[in-house]
């Protein structure tokens, strides 16, 4: 072996240590993910590959570029740098004969370049190894980068999933809780049913108030929680805040939502945590809770609807006669036997104020007191109320007037019916007891069809001709004179002799002077002709005048 | 004797007389690689020498002995756990003759009594980056490292952290190792450089 071959052999064996240490060196860099450890590391590395000292590197990542010296010397990139094309090339530098910058990566895939600088050119075995050693560096940042990038979007993707499954988490809670809420609704169960399937999907207490604060339903452990009412005022400002704001809202130990499927009609469903431990999900079961429970009410109000209409229409149908016997069966819907004997009563009154209304619940509470049943309608002024139950009317009609706190109140009651069809004439008997009250002194409120006596018989005579033939005979001059002078003469004459003759009873019932009493029945005598102190003469006239009366009180019903 | 023994970490071999030079990034990694070398060591029944400059000599033997049988195995005796402060830089600086003997003493004498049929080494050798007299020849120790595992049955492990050591070190580690243990996996260095030629280039590089 010649003394050149050893040189040869001794160089190549030298260029393979430093490929083999290159390519280690590269599976290094390739194995790191930190950027800068790449740097470092790589360019570092340069003088072992040849004789040259590290300037610096330059990276660009499409939105930042950094400088990274290689030593104390020179910390600033060359300008050049910028100018450079990706390939790389020769660099000035001062103080330096040779520089030049190698392409991190390829001509079309470089990043930046790391730049050397040697005090003369180096060989080209040494340029050889620095240009691959860039590419190396390059090629391991690239791959920095994308596992950078694989990995942002990696914990992303994991965010997004876990964000995801927290949504359906949440979203299968929520169906959870609509299930429960919706299947409350529909059993029927009520408002306990709703309160207890809020209260087993939030484990809170629950409770459901009126309008008015009064606890209509409750679910929870122990028994019924009490609080203490609001006075109407503060409870009307916070159904009001609660509807205006649409959502729970915490208040005094409680999270409340509010009911309100239409202005009349409100509830509130309420959670008891004075701690304040509901979660979102209890929020959302409480307001679903209210959603179902705004539905319980608008289905209890249309049932009430419907059974006050269903109501009104048998009645009316009953008092015109049309009923027959599906009005029968109707009553039964009600709990009703319209077979048995039942009276038509007729209340006409009012309150300190004109309130039909006001006038109608009086009666309805009254006839519930009384157990008179709840067929009744408001009609014409009045209420009419279908009743199988006698009772003392005249506590009926106290009843009343206490609820109204003060007005009047008077009634008529018709006679028995013995089949529906008898209805109609118990009401128009109803009613001409009503009218005949009104012929009455103001002592008398509560007249009984059953109790007219005289004018039982005369009403029910069923050819009144005979009658006005009698009254006319008798009462005819009067009758003439009052009309032709707009005078008060029959129903002096009438009340005169209903008082039985008494001057001062008369007068007061009439609320005139006892003078003035005196004259009309010397203008009576004259008129007339008759003696009223005659005691046939004064039998007829009372008849007469009962009878004239009557008549009166049936044209008022609309009986010819 | 045999040629080739087990390495400990991945499972792999090595053969007798090999210097193998580990990279590692973190604590965890160079415990990775420390832990199984020397408990396979332990298992086997070779002489352990440990030098530590970072981990805690402690917690290293309470580690090993941990998952030892102390009816079989009499760690206190098999096992050397050492400081660097005691060792590679004694009396406050480098020396490469020191360390050689240092070796020479720690293995010579554990298998030439027949103590011990085989010694595996290692040394975790992050002293090399204080600034202290002597440390400049770490690649020189390195390269003569090589004449030293020729004269034992013996395998010797230098441990170097890739986060605090340059590329300029690590090349020239890389071209002086005849084996490079790096991301688990072991690598043939066929191209290493003798002590005497990797002195050499260096000098002809420096000037």
């Amino acid at each position: 072996m010649t003394a050149e071959t050893v040189v040869a052999d001794d160089e190549l064996r030298g260029q393979l240590s430093r490929l083999n240490a290159l390519l280690v060196l590269s599976m290094l860099m390739t194995e790191s993910t930190n950027e800068q450890q790449i740097i470092s590391l790589g360019a570092s590395a340069a003088p072992s590959f040849a004789a040259c000292r590290l300037v610096g590197v330059f990276t660009h990542d499409g939105e930042t570029t950094v400088w990274t010296p290689g030593d104390d010397e020179i910390i600033e990139a060359p300008p050049e740098i910028l100018d450079l094309p990706s390939d790389g090339g020769a660099v000035e530098i001062a103080g330096s004969e040779w520089v030049w910058a190698y392409s991190l990566g390829g001509i079309s895939t470089s990043i930046g370049h790391m730049v050397v600088a040697a005090s003369q050119e180096i060989d080209q075995d040494g340029r050889f190894l620095l240009r691959v050693l860039a590419q190396q560096i390059g090629a391991a940042i690239r791959n920095s980068r994308l596992h950078q990038f694989e990995r942002i979007a990696a914990a992303e993707l994991a965010s997004v999933n876990s964000q995801l499954e927290s949504t359906v988490h949440a979203l299968a809670q929520r169906i959870e809780i609509h299930d429960r809420l919706t299947l409350a609704a529909v059993s029927g169960e009520g408002m306990e049913g709703i309160a207890n399937a809020v209260h087993d999907v939030t484990g809170l207490p629950v409770i459901i108030e009126d309008r008015f604060g009064n606890l209509r339903a409750w679910a929870g452990p122990g028994g019924a929680p009490s609080f203490s009412k609001d006075p109407p005022a503060r409870r009307e400002q916070l159904l009001r805040r609660l509807l205006r704001e649409g959502q729970s809202t915490w208040e005094s130990g409680r999270v409340m939502c509010v009911a309100s499927p239409r202005p009349n009609s409100v509830g509130v469903i309420a959670l008891i945590d004075p701690d304040r431990q509901a979660r979102s999900e209890d929020l959302a079961a409480l307001e679903y809770g209210a959603t179902i429970l705004s539905m319980e009410l608008a289905r209890l109000h249309t049932v009430a609807d419907t059974a006050v209409r269903v109501r009104r229409d048998l009645v009316e149908d009953l008092l015109s006669g049309t009923g027959g016997t599906s009005a029968v069966q109707r009553g039964e819907a009600f709990q009703h036997d319209l077979n048995l004997p039942h009276r038509v009563v007729v209340f006409e009154g009012r309150g300190r104020t004109r309130d039909e209304d006001q006038f109608f619940t009086a009666v309805r509470r009254a006839a519930r007191d009384f157990g008179l049943g709840s067929l009744l309608v408001a009609r014409a002024g009045t209420v009419v109320l279908l009743t199988d139950r006698d009772v003392k009317w005249e506590d009926v009609q106290a009843n009343v007037i206490r609820e109204l706190a003060g007005g009047h109140c008077r009634i008529g009651v018709g006679g028995l019916t013995q089949v529906p069809d008898d209805f109609p004439t118990s009401h128009r008997e109803a009613l001409l007891s009503l009218n005949l009250i009104n012929g009455k002194t103001g002592e008398h409120h509560v007249v009984a069809f059953d109790d007219l006596g005289v004018y039982r018989l005369l009403a029910s005579t069923k050819d009144s001709r005979e009658i006005e033939k009698f009254v006319t005979q008798w009462l005819g001059s009067l009758l003439e004179y009052d009309e032709r002078r707009n005078s008060e003469l029959v129903h002096t004459l009438y009340r005169y002799l209903e008082c039985g003759g008494h001057y001062d009873e008369t007068a007061g019932a009439l609320l005139i002077h006892r003078s003035t009493l005196k004259y009309r029945l010397q203008r009576i005598r004259e008129i007339s002709q008759l003696s009223i102190g005659d005691a046939d003469v004064n039998f007829n006239l009372q008849l007469a005048c009962r009878a004239w009366g009557t008549l009166k009180a049936l044209g008022s019903t609309g009986r010819s | 004797m045999v040629n080739s023994v087990p390495f400990g970490p991945t499972g792999m071999s090595v053969s007798v007389g090999d210097h193998i030079c580990a990279f590692y990034r973190s604590s965890t990694g160079r415990d990775e690689i420390l832990v199984p070398f020397l408990q396979v060591g332990l298992d086997r029944g070779d002489k352990c020498i440990a030098v530590l400059d970072q981990a805690d000599p402690a917690k290293l033997r309470s580690q090993l002995e941990t998952n030892t049988d102390p009816d079989t195995t009499d760690t206190d005796d098999q096992l050397a756990v050492m400081n660097s402060k005691d060792t590679y830089l004694k009396g406050g600086k480098f020396s490469k003759m020191a360390m050689l003997d240092f070796w020479e003493s720690a293995v010579g004498d554990s298998v030439k009594e027949d103590k011990y049929p085989f010694a595996r080494s290692v040394g975790e050798m992050t002293w090399a980056l204080r600034q202290l007299p002597g440390v400049e020849d770490l690649l020189e120790y390195e390269a003569e490292l090589n004449h030293f595992l020729l004269k034992y049955p013996q395998v010797v492990l230098c441990l170097y952290d890739l986060d605090q050591f340059d590329g300029r070190v690590v090349v020239d580690l890389l071209r002086t190792h005849p084996k490079i243990l790096l991301c688990g996996t072991l690598l043939d260095n066929p191209y290493y450089l003798e002590p005497h030629e990797f002195l050499n280039r260096r000098a002809q590089i420096a000037t």
